[in-house]
């Protein structure tokens, strides 16, 4: 399917050569070759091994391998992220780590932080209980001190009712704490730590279950304490409960697991108590240097760690998608090497070799790879060299389809015409500055924004700074052109071309100024704004710009297609399509685009509308005042029994053209191709659509093309009517843009108080910023995608093509699990 | 100044335009006539546009009419 070329080609228009392309490399240098063509990016796999499931192919376990060690990178960034590191930025290439080497360490790495967290935990949790003892040693004295007071107390009180005091009544008080140890209850005791929120529940049910029987005293912690099991801070009270009997000691112990409260022992003696409290701070500090200590032998592990974290994160992915690429070969068994079969540009030939031989020679192998050029049918996949300002235009065609292999790629026009018909539905050359500055912040800090992580919006909007750009700038001219700067217009290159009738101007308003210099040399007049006649003026002017310059777009998708046909040696398609198409579209669309003209240069005052309707109701008639030149009539005439003829012209001759071309090259394939593949030694995979005898149904053929000649012929009116968006979007913006403008700022201005003043202008700033740079601007947008994607590339665009997407470890990095 | 005078001076910044691009950025005989391209429609559109704003207020069939407060 070449050409020949006569004149020179061009860079982005078609897509590069592209040829399939059979290697066959030997098994000790396969790893290395894959992964330097990775690092090259222009060679796309096609996997020969489609029907084997994941675990049947070669090397499913190196790929189980690098799970295992992913997962265990995920584990380390985990720990990482806990301890509040992040992995650190990009230490490039440091020393060339080996898989097998990394596999080692990571699992020991792995191994000593499990450890570490669980000694950490466990230290924790002693520390917290001995937290827990200590206060309950602190608290729970005051309980007993104050318990035993009240009952000394008593106690004396009930012997002075008994007796006068005697002499031998103890005079101190330690004497008497110390009396008989017979004449005081045994009491057991519980002491222990709950949670305030549930101490009153904890009380009733311990009341309830032990009818009344014991004592219990709470007192409040006042800090939250670190819950040793949980480990979040809870507010706590200490309690002790004086029970008898070891059922209702049995009751309250279950009752204390069931509240959750820890329960810890207490000394009676208060020297026994004293020496606990001391006891515990030494061991309370003992175990905090411990866990200090761990915290920062594993901070240390993780630093070091992370150094060199991303590094081996790239490196694993990099191996696994070596891997993924091994699997798409076959083994060859008998000749210890790898068949493999894909697709490169044909202009990279020559990097694709040197890098088979550099992998040739850093394996040391003995036998050097094969590089071999396949011939086939298949439709090879679309690649253009696209750079960072033109690739954001190539995928906005991409995204309605992928170019047939060398078909026209219209993404070439797009750079320019997108931005264009944006501008025109956005002119204002005030929003044009607005985004121009929003859009070349982007751009300057270009380099630090693509290494960020930007949200999704954010993305989308950095990732197409360049197109907005350039609407931006198309924006600026467009709005000179309309005179609207926020919606005013200035006088800017010259004198206004109207003026009063008189030097008494009375009739201004009924009838109106005249022209009395010549034409305002750049854009639209400034004296029409506010006028009142300001929008049937313009409205004319903007529809019939319209429909211009849609008949311009429309017009040069139909030179595309005669270009393409001309490139496919397709002589059917100029001929019985192209030709037709343009005399169609031309004598009706384009003829209307010559009254538009030859109106405005002679200020007729003709009215088009009657006369293109009456050119197909009565086109004999006279045309009277509607006249615009001499021979008009047989013009019109002459035009619409082209138009008419143009039709079956499209229709009829094709499908019979088809047949006949068809049947000339069946009747050649009795004799036998000659082009078969020369090496006999390899065999060639049939895939599952070879081709054998094309099928040629002529019913399918007259069908489609009975269809395809609708679409045009009703495309032609339904499109050139569609442009007229451009009309009504740019209509909305400059009205938006007036009463943003009139409403708020002058509004604002009229109440000459400052207050006032900065209030409107805050709002107008906000209005101005919500509605049109940001509503409007996305809205021009998308409706300038749409007369790209419909009205123009349905003229000659197949794009039934897929993409070139080469193995390469340039897009692995942004993967993120 | 007249309509072909204006258009004269598109053209001449077309010319001048395509000029300083083969200088800047000669990149080859392919991607040298991209750029050509991609000028010449800048022009051709930019262009357009101006003469079909200026054809259509050569010879106006409405005029301005203010409004009463003026």
């Amino acid at each position: 399917m070449t050409a020949a070329r006569c004149w020179p080609s061009m860079d982005m228009l078609r897509s590069e050569p592209m040829q399939l392309v059979q290697l066959i490399i030997p098994i000790e240098s396969a790893h290395r070759a894959i992964s330097y063509l990775g690092d090259l990016g222009l060679f796309q796999f096609k996997d020969l091994n489609a029907e084997k499931s994941p675990f049947q192919r070669t090397y499913a376990t190196q790929i189980k391998r690098c799970g295992e060690m992913a997962r265990k990178l995920r584990f380390l960034r985990d720990q990482m992220k806990r301890t509040g590191f992040l992995s650190s930025s990009w230490s490039p290439m440091g020393t060339n780590v080996n898989l097998d080497e990394l596999e080692v360490k990571l699992g020991e790495y792995e191994a000593e932080l499990l450890e570490m967290n669980t000694n950490t935990e466990k230290l924790q949790r002693s520390y917290n209980e001995l937290l827990e003892y200590k206060l309950v040693l602190e608290k729970a004295s005051q309980v007993f001190y104050s318990a035993e007071h009240n009952a000394i107390a008593q106690h004396r009180e009930v012997e002075q009712a008994l007796g006068e005091g005697s002499i031998d009544s103890p005079l101190l008080l330690e004497q008497e704490m110390s009396s008989e140890p017979s004449k005081q209850v045994k009491l057991g005791f519980v002491s222990g730590l709950v949670a305030r929120e549930k101490s009153m529940t904890f009380e009733r049910i311990l009341f309830r279950s032990t009818r009344g029987n014991v004592y219990h005293r709470q007192v409040v912690v006042e800090e939250p304490v670190t819950d040793p099991v949980s480990g979040d801070k809870v507010e706590k009270n200490v309690f002790v409960v004086f029970y008898s009997g070891e059922r209702a000691k049995n009751k309250i112990l279950k009752i204390c697991d069931a509240f959750g409260a820890n329960r810890y022992p207490f000394p009676d003696d208060i020297g026994k108590q004293y020496q606990m409290i001391t006891e515990v701070s030494g061991k309370l500090s003992e175990l905090k240097t411990t866990i200090d200590i761990g915290q920062l032998h594993r901070a240390t592990l993780l630093q070091s760690i992370g150094y060199e974290f991303e590094q081996w994160n790239l490196l694993v992915k990099k191996e696994k998608s070596i891997y993924h690429t091994l699997n798409m070969l076959s083994l060859d068994v008998t000749k210890k090497c790898l068949v493999g079969e894909g697709w490169c540009p044909t202009f990279a030939t020559n990097q694709i070799q040197n890098v088979l031989n550099r992998a040739t020679v850093d394996s040391n192998s003995q036998v050097g790879a094969i590089f071999q050029v396949l011939h086939t049918k298949d439709s090879p996949p679309t690649y253009f060299r696209t750079n960072k300002f033109t690739s954001a235009f190539q995928e906005i065609v991409d995204a309605y389809g992928v170019a047939k292999y060398q078909e026209a790629n219209p993404g070439v026009y797009t750079i320019v015409t997108f931005p264009f018909l944006f501008a025109v539905m956005f002119g204002d050359w005030g929003h044009g500055i607005c985004l121009f500055l929003a859009t070349l912040y982007f751009i300057l800090r270009e380099k630090k924004l693509s290494n960020q992580k930007l949200g999704d919006i954010m993305e989308m909007a950095f990732g197409g700074r360049y197109v907005i750009m350039m609407m931006a700038l198309f924006s600026i001219y467009t709005g000179l052109i309309y005179n609207e700067f926020f919606s005013v217009p200035f006088e800017l290159f010259g004198r206004s071309a109207y003026d009063c009738r008189d030097s008494t101007c009375r009739e201004a308003s009924t009838l109106g100024l005249i022209k009395v210099r010549h034409t305002y040399p750049f854009g639209v007049d400034p004296k029409w704004h506010g006028t009142r006649s300001e929008l049937p003026f313009l409205n004319s002017l903007k529809m019939k710009m319209s429909i211009l310059l849609g008949v311009v777009q429309m017009n040069l998708g139909i030179i595309l297609s005669y270009y393409n046909a001309k490139f496919f040696r397709n002589d059917l398609n100029v001929w019985y399509q192209f030709v037709p198409q343009m005399i169609f579209l031309n004598s009706l669309f384009g003829y209307l685009s010559l009254l538009i003209i030859v109106k405005w240069c002679t200020g007729s005052q003709a009215d088009l509308y009657h006369v293109m309707i009456y050119m197909f109701l009565s086109p004999t008639d006279d045309l009277g005042e509607n006249q615009l030149f001499m021979g008009q009539k047989f013009l019109q005439i002459a035009l619409l029994l082209a138009a008419l003829v143009a039709v079956p012209w499209m229709l009829f001759p094709k499908p019979f053209l088809l047949k006949k071309q068809h049947e000339e090259r069946h009747r050649g394939q009795a004799y036998a191709l000659l082009d078969s593949t020369e090496d006999d030694s390899f065999e060639l995979e049939e895939h599952k659509g070879s081709r054998g005898h094309e099928e040629f149904e002529f019913s399918e053929v007259f069908v489609h093309q009975v269809i395809h000649t609708i679409e045009f012929v009703l495309g032609a009116v339904s499109n050139t009517a569609s442009y007229l968006r451009l009309w009504a979007l740019s209509l909305a913006h400059s009205e938006l843009s007036s009463v943003f403008y009139e409403k708020v700022l002058l509004l604002a201005w009229g109440f000459n108080n400052i207050f006032i003043l900065i209030i409107g202008i805050v709002v107008f700033i906000c209005a101005t910023v919500g509605v049109l740079l940001l509503m409007e601007t996305l809205s021009a947008f998308l409706h300038a995608l749409r007369l790209h994607w419909v009205e123009f590339q349905s003229k000659f665009y197949e794009g039934d093509g897929y993409k070139f997407s080469p193995f390469s470890f340039v897009s692995i990095g942004d993967d993120e699990e | 100044m007249g309509f072909f005078v204006t258009t004269l001076i598109f053209l001449v910044v077309g010319i001048i335009a395509s000029l300083c691009a083969r200088i800047c950025c000669n990149r080859g005989p392919s991607a040298n006539l991209l750029h050509l391209t991609l000028i010449i429609t800048a022009t051709v559109c930019c262009w357009m546009m101006w003469a079909i704003v200026y054809l259509s207020q050569m010879k106006p069939l409405i005029v301005p009419i203010l409004n009463e407060s003026e």
